[in-house]
């Protein structure tokens, strides 16, 4: 029963990292068409960015606003000098994926260029433990937790009450209906980067943070636990991500206390074979939802 | 929501004007990023390091002779990306530091040597072709240093069938009794190193042993040899967990330990798993660090770095013990070799890392600077860079014969040779005792760290002791 609670609570904190790092994936899949496996490398460019801050002195926190601040430019440009080119070629959907998976390997190799192989980690305390049962979660993982409940109430309203949202959900739609209805896609699409690059910043930062230790390659196994919640929820459909992300998350750690735990990746595998060969649209409905 | 037809229809009309503006902009731009990313790759990859002279040249492959005056390659095959890629730059900064000592005596019988490397990634599947390219584009490739134990099995055979010399760092047991003529090892086998781990959790008064071991070919083929030496030892294994280098976190695995109640880990999980379970077992174990028992493998600067930096250089210094081959900490060849590799300071990439004098203690940079002297003299001994002549002068150069001069450099050893006297090499790594394998297994040390990331060294390990938890 103790190992039990202990995992939910891992499975907590997982579940509000990659809930930041889905919707921020999702979204960016919905409303500019490109799935964007490149995704986790830009989220390890986000760790660097905020450990390069903090090891300036600065507290990790203020890092996190420099990650999102730095992949929010680098998702901008990665769109305007690699994806539209593509795009605007009329390159089908296939041809982007594999040349996002470029990207991926450029940006991975491209830090660890920098880096080098040493793996880094903030300078930070984890703060006070709180247990309840067996229960374990530090200051910082209620933090991270926290964060995660902002961020996605602050994209609920950005969807639901703003017009960027509701400009974003028509795009995500209908480009060709969203441009005919007066809506400036081009600038929706960058200012999706914009905001989607600041969430996948974000993203790395605080995952960077609740693993302790990181390196160029940290990320490359998240990719496919985002995948799995993205597609677990719907792909293109943000509450479906956030959804996809507490399953996924618990799912992996819950079980993780049940079998070898080298092995819990392999939930997340099962759960997308299986979301893919009985809901392909996902637990909440179709593509294209945002 | 929707505005007028000709609003809608004027506002594309716009976009496909900026688009065509900014179109040849935006196709420079990614030419730009392209050709910087590119570059960034090019860098990382495979890489001649530049500090040793003349860099290697692409053309056909030679294990034989080669043309007079010609650049001599020894090539680093090792991880470089990956999670085991500080392994691969470790191995550089031994090779930069004896190819430029060799060099600056004058070479080998006129040629200058120089290093390059292979990336491996760690992964069997890399190697492989990494090891093809190097033998069909390197000329006068005339060794190998590397071969960890991720990738040996797979690269040993095409390497010992272009008839290449090399100088491996896998503990492997398949090659404790397999002939590969081409192949030699100056490390223990890993069992010898389980083994090792226990005698150093007896002489701590550690009893009750959890382990924790990455899932790379690696690190798993310590496991069932330590599980056996713990038995034989009377010590109880509370845990055994096997950690996924690709994961993200091990809080279960790290909640499983601590549940245990263990003395002590052994572990070997290197990349981001080792100092990631650190932390998260500090965190989990109301801010106390278990004691950890490591592999060689954690004696290097990234290692130690990263270790320290997860958990606080104060708690890992505190709690972390390993064990290494007895290498050299004064006297002429550990002058020479510290040198060697001081003279190389700063200028191997991705040697930047941490306190660089963790290089005089870590076993891939004694043993292949070793490595790297014993062919360079065996070419000497043999006059020749052929590979068949010079290759049998390692075990006699190694091993020595009866009445040989002691030389503990490769400046030495020249001189000694040229004098007509017959010489055995005694480098920083101690004697060597090749068998009929090829390998030179060694004797065991226990080492620390300081809180600043020096080693130290503590204690030994006897051969009695090795034997008296031996399966």
């Amino acid at each position: 029963m103790s190992l039990f609670l202990a995992s939910v609570g891992f499975g907590l904190i997982t579940s509000a990292v990659l809930a930041i790092a889905s919707v921020g994936f999702t979204l960016q899949f919905a409303v500019t068409d490109v799935l964007n496996l490149a995704f986790a490398a830009v989220m390890t460019a986000g760790a660097f960015v905020a450990y390069w801050v903090n090891q300036a002195g600065v507290s990790v926190w203020i890092g996190l606003a420099a990650a999102m601040a730095a992949c929010s430019v680098l998702s901008v440009l990665l769109n305007l000098a690699v994806y539209a080119p593509f795009q605007r070629r009329g390159s089908s959907p296939i041809t982007l994926v594999i040349v996002s998976l470029g990207m991926a390997l450029i940006i991975e190799f491209g830090i660890q260029a920098v880096v080098g192989g040493v793996n880094v980690s903030y300078s930070m305390g984890q703060g006070r433990t709180f247990r309840a049962g067996g229960l374990v979660l530090t200051t910082v993982q209620i933090v991270i937790i926290a964060i995660s409940v902002a961020v996605m109430a602050a994209v609920h309203v950005l969807l639901r009450y703003s017009r960027l949202g509701k400009a974003m959900r028509a795009t995500a739609a209908n480009r060709t209906l969203a441009r005919n209805c007066g809506i400036r896609a081009s600038r929706v699409i960058t200012i999706t980067w914009a905001i989607t690059g600041g969430l996948c910043g974000l993203a790395g930062a605080v995952f960077a943070i609740d693993i302790g230790s990181f390196g160029p390659t940290s990320d490359d196994l998240f990719l496919i636990l985002i995948l799995a919640a993205v597609f677990l929820g719907g792909p293109g459909d943000a509450y479906g991500a956030m959804i996809g992300a507490l399953v996924i998350g618990l799912g992996t750690e819950v079980s993780a206390a049940y079998i070898q735990p080298n092995y819990k990746y392999v939930i997340a595998f099962v759960a997308l074979l299986a979301m893919l060969a009985l809901r392909p649209t996902g637990l909440l409905g179709a593509r294209a939802r945002a | 929501m929707c505005e007028s037809a000709g609003c809608a229809a004027s506002a594309a009309g716009n976009e496909g004007h900026k688009t065509s503006r900014y179109g040849r902009l935006f196709r420079a731009c990614s030419m730009a990023v392209a050709i910087a990313l590119a570059a960034a790759l090019a860098a990382c990859s495979s890489s001649s390091s530049g500090s040793s002279g003349s860099s290697s040249s692409s053309s056909s492959s030679s294990s034989s002779s080669v043309a007079s005056g010609s650049t001599l390659t020894v090539a680093d095959v090792a991880p470089f990306s990956g999670v085991d890629a500080a392994l691969g730059p470790t191995y550089l900064v031994s090779c930069d530091g004896a190819v430029q000592a060799i060099n600056n005596a004058g070479g080998v019988l006129g040629h200058k040597l120089a290093c390059t490397s292979a990336d491996t990634r760690g992964d069997p599947a890399d190697a492989v072709p990494a090891v093809g390219s190097l033998i069909a584009n390197t000329k006068g490739l005339a060794l190998v240093i590397g071969c960890t134990s991720d990738e040996a099995a797979a690269v040993v055979p095409v390497l010992n069938a272009n008839k290449t010399v090399m100088f491996c760092m896998t503990g492997q047991s398949e090659f404790d009794n397999v002939k590969y003529d081409y192949f030699y090892r100056l490390v223990p086998p890993d069992l010898a190193e389980s083994y090792a781990m226990v005698v150093i959790a007896q002489q701590l008064g550690y009893k009750r042993i959890a382990l924790a071991f990455g899932n790379d070919i690696g690190s798993q083929t310590f496991v069932q040899p330590a599980v056996a030496s713990i038995q034989k030892a009377d010590l109880t294994l509370v845990a055994n967990e096997t950690l996924d280098l690709h994961a993200t976190t091990f809080r279960t695995e790290a909640q499983k330990i601590v549940s245990a109640h263990p003395d002590a880990i052994m572990t070997e999980a290197l990349g981001s798993a080792d100092p990631t379970l650190f932390s998260e077992i500090k965190q989990l174990n109301g801010g106390k660090v278990i004691p950890i028992i490591g592999t060689s493998a954690a004696i290097s600067p990234a290692f130690y770095q990263a270790s320290a930096s997860a958990i606080g250089a104060a708690a890992f210094s505190a709690n972390f013990h390993a064990d290494n081959l007895v290498t050299a900490t004064s006297g002429p060849a550990y002058n020479a070799f510290s040198q060697a590799l001081l003279a190389v300071k700063g200028k191997v990439n991705g040697a930047q890392t941490g306190n660089f004098t963790t290089y005089f203690t870590a076993p891939g940079a004694v043993h292949l600077y070793d490595g790297i002297n014993l062919a360079a003299l065996a070419m000497v001994a043999a006059h020749s860079t052929d590979t068949a002549k010079w290759k049998p002068w390692i075990a006699t150069i190694g091993n020595g014969v009866p009445g040989a001069v002691t030389v503990s450099s490769f400046a030495q050893g020249v001189a000694e040779l040229n004098a007509g006297k017959q010489i055995r090499y005694v480098g920083p790594g101690g004697p060597t005792s090749f068998d009929a394998y090829h390998d030179s297994p060694g004797i065991f040390q226990v080492d620390t760290y300081s809180p600043a990331g020096a080693v130290q060294v503590t204690g030994n390990i006897t051969a009695a002791q090795l034997r008296a938890v031996s399966r």
